[in-house]
């Protein structure tokens, strides 16, 4: 004998089986909103000479002549673009990681009018765009004889990116169940070590969220390694890519290879914790 | 740990403040000043359009991409690109392809287009360029967003609308668009506050140009006062109002957007 479960119908909404011109139409958008990134990544492959006379066409023969002539610049904007880079979005991170965390756990354990007045700020401080900051941040910088250097750079990026952090990470500490702190204090644990060793594992997730979020946006970040770091010490990709441009005015090519070899590290970052970073822009958009 | 964070974020905002009361004459300069109004005009303009463009559109697509299927995974997939990309890899391709002798227009010609527009190095149009980019990065956001609004709506109520023989419009007005109210209110706050900070995009496109400060907005006007010309109090008065409309705008659009927002 045969049961026939009873089939739950889900609204045609959600249906699986969608119409083709559901699909067609779809594609077409899909194509005509990526045709800048399709112009990028065919004409990286194409010499110069070969990029104006039909920019749409694939590269025949393609050639990886723009990259070697990115990666072996003789005044080495790339790397150490990239070390730089490499170097600041890492310790703003981890920094970012590790304040923000017990900020947040502080925060989130400890309920009252001091903490409620915190939060507020925090979010303010979120909403703060960077260009209105930009001159007291140098004011304070010069008097810390930071301004030029990377640790300078870290710190601003570390402010910048805690407020999101640390709300990110209340909201967390706040879906564990506090009884599993209170039974390592029972059994003695002090406050860091409860952190540290219970509620900071639980914390991956969130962890994963900050950890895509803070490093995306050091790492494209324009106006702050810009106006920061300033044109004497080295700067970062992002800021090299700018300054690339205006060198190799005509030079597509060049460019477009300095933009793809500046893009891949934090590509390939993006794709394996893509699933946590469209968490974070959820919960950032609604924390905000 | 904690008051560090609190100054970390005070800190700036009494900077601020002291400045402020300095410099009082800098905001009469300021409102007297034509090239600041006309700042003042051009990020009213880009901030307008990147709330309604992407915002229309992203809604437009996150419905007709709302299905499961490997599909509409690849396609979802296309339009989050430009979000993990830089302002400055967005704005240098799209400078690349929007420049007098640029992708574009070489296209342009090859179809025998003979006088291609200047997109970027025409004052009427450069404008229009850059809010035309913006849309174009912002817009991965917006499905996103609208995607997982979306996707909390409970699929009961569209059931019960579809029984009560709502038709797919009908569903879409009563249930899914009031529904959908609080992400409305999140995207649209969040594009007009990303539109008073357009900087990257100004900044690598055009400089301010073409000719003085025909693309220019408040950002950057304000790092070109207070940080390339050293004029800082005017730059810092300048930011000062730029803070005041921004916390003024979301203030208000917030309340005018949560009114209509419907509990379940």
């Amino acid at each position: 004998m045969t049961t026939i479960a009873p089939r739950r119908r889900r609204p045609i909404d959600r249906e699986n089986s969608y119409g083709p011109i559901r699909v067609l139409v779809g594609v077409l958008i899909a194509l005509i909103f990526s045709v800048p990134i399709y112009l990028v990544v065919v004409n990286v492959l194409k010499p110069s000479s070969a990029i104006f006379s039909n920019p749409a066409a694939l590269p025949a023969p393609p050639t990886l002549e723009n990259f070697i002539s990115v990666l072996s610049r003789s005044d080495g904007l790339f790397w150490n673009g990239l070390i730089n880079s490499t170097q600041i979005t890492v310790l703003s991170v981890f920094a970012t990681i590790i304040l923000a965390s017990n900020c947040a756990y502080y925060l989130a354990r400890n309920t009252g009018r001091v903490t409620q007045v915190i939060v507020v700020l925090i979010v303010v401080g979120m909403m703060i765009p960077g260009a209105s900051i930009i001159q007291p941040i140098i004011q304070i910088l010069l008097s810390a004889g930071l301004i030029g250097t990377i640790p300078g750079l870290i710190i601003v990026n570390v402010a910048g990116a805690m407020p999101f952090a640390i709300l990110v990470f209340m909201g967390f500490v706040r879906s564990i169940p506090i009884e599993l702190e209170q039974a390592a204090a029972v059994d003695g644990a002090g406050p860091f070590r409860i952190f540290w060793q219970i509620v900071f594992p639980l914390m991956r997730p969130a962890v994963a969220t900050v950890l895509i979020f803070t490093a995306v946006g050091v790492w494209n970040d324009f106006i702050m390694p810009l106006i920061v770091l300033g044109p004497g010490s080295g700067t970062t990709v992002t800021v090299g890519l700018y300054r690339s441009v205006s060198q190799y005015t005509s030079d597509y090519g060049a460019v477009f290879a300095f933009m793809v070899l500046a893009t891949i590290p934090i590509l390939l970052l993006f794709l394996f914790f893509q699933r946590y970073f469209v968490k974070g822009l959820i919960a950032g958009a609604t924390k905000g | 740990m904690v008051v560090a964070i609190g100054t970390s974020t005070t800190d700036a905002n009494q900077f601020r403040a002291t400045v402020e009361f300095i410099g009082l004459q800098n905001y009469v300069r300021l409102f007297q000043d034509p090239a600041f109004l006309h700042a003042l005009s051009n990020t009213v303009i880009i901030a307008a359009l990147i709330t309604v463009v992407p915002n229309a559109l992203g809604l437009g697509i996150a419905i007709l991409l709302d299905r499961a299927g490997w599909i509409f995974n690849a396609l979802r997939a296309a339009f989050f690109v430009p979000i993990v990309l830089s302002s400055v890899v967005v704005s240098v391709t799209w400078g690349m392809i929007l420049s007098d002798d640029g992708l574009l227009n070489s296209m342009l010609k090859n179809l025998g287009v003979a006088d291609p527009p200047g997109w970027v190095s025409d004052p009427n149009l450069a404008l229009y360029s850059i809010a035309g980019v913006i849309c174009w990065q912002s817009l991965g956001v917006a499905v996103v967003l609208f995607l997982a609004g979306l996707q909390g709506i409970p699929r009961e109520l569209l059931e019960a609308a579809e029984i009560d023989g709502a038709g797919r419009f009908a569903r879409f007005r009563t249930v899914t668009w009031p529904l959908l109210a609080p992400v409305v209110t999140i995207t649209v706050t969040l594009s007009l506050i990303g539109g008073f900070k357009v900087y990257d995009q100004v900044k690598v496109i055009t400089n301010g140009g073409p000719g003085v400060g025909t693309t220019n907005t408040l950002a950057f006007d304000i790092v070109r006062y207070s940080v390339e010309a050293g004029q800082v109090g005017y730059g810092q008065a300048m930011a000062t109002v730029m803070l005041a409309i921004i916390a003024f705008v979301s203030i208000f659009v917030l309340r005018a957007l949560q009114r209509r927002e419907v509990d379940l």
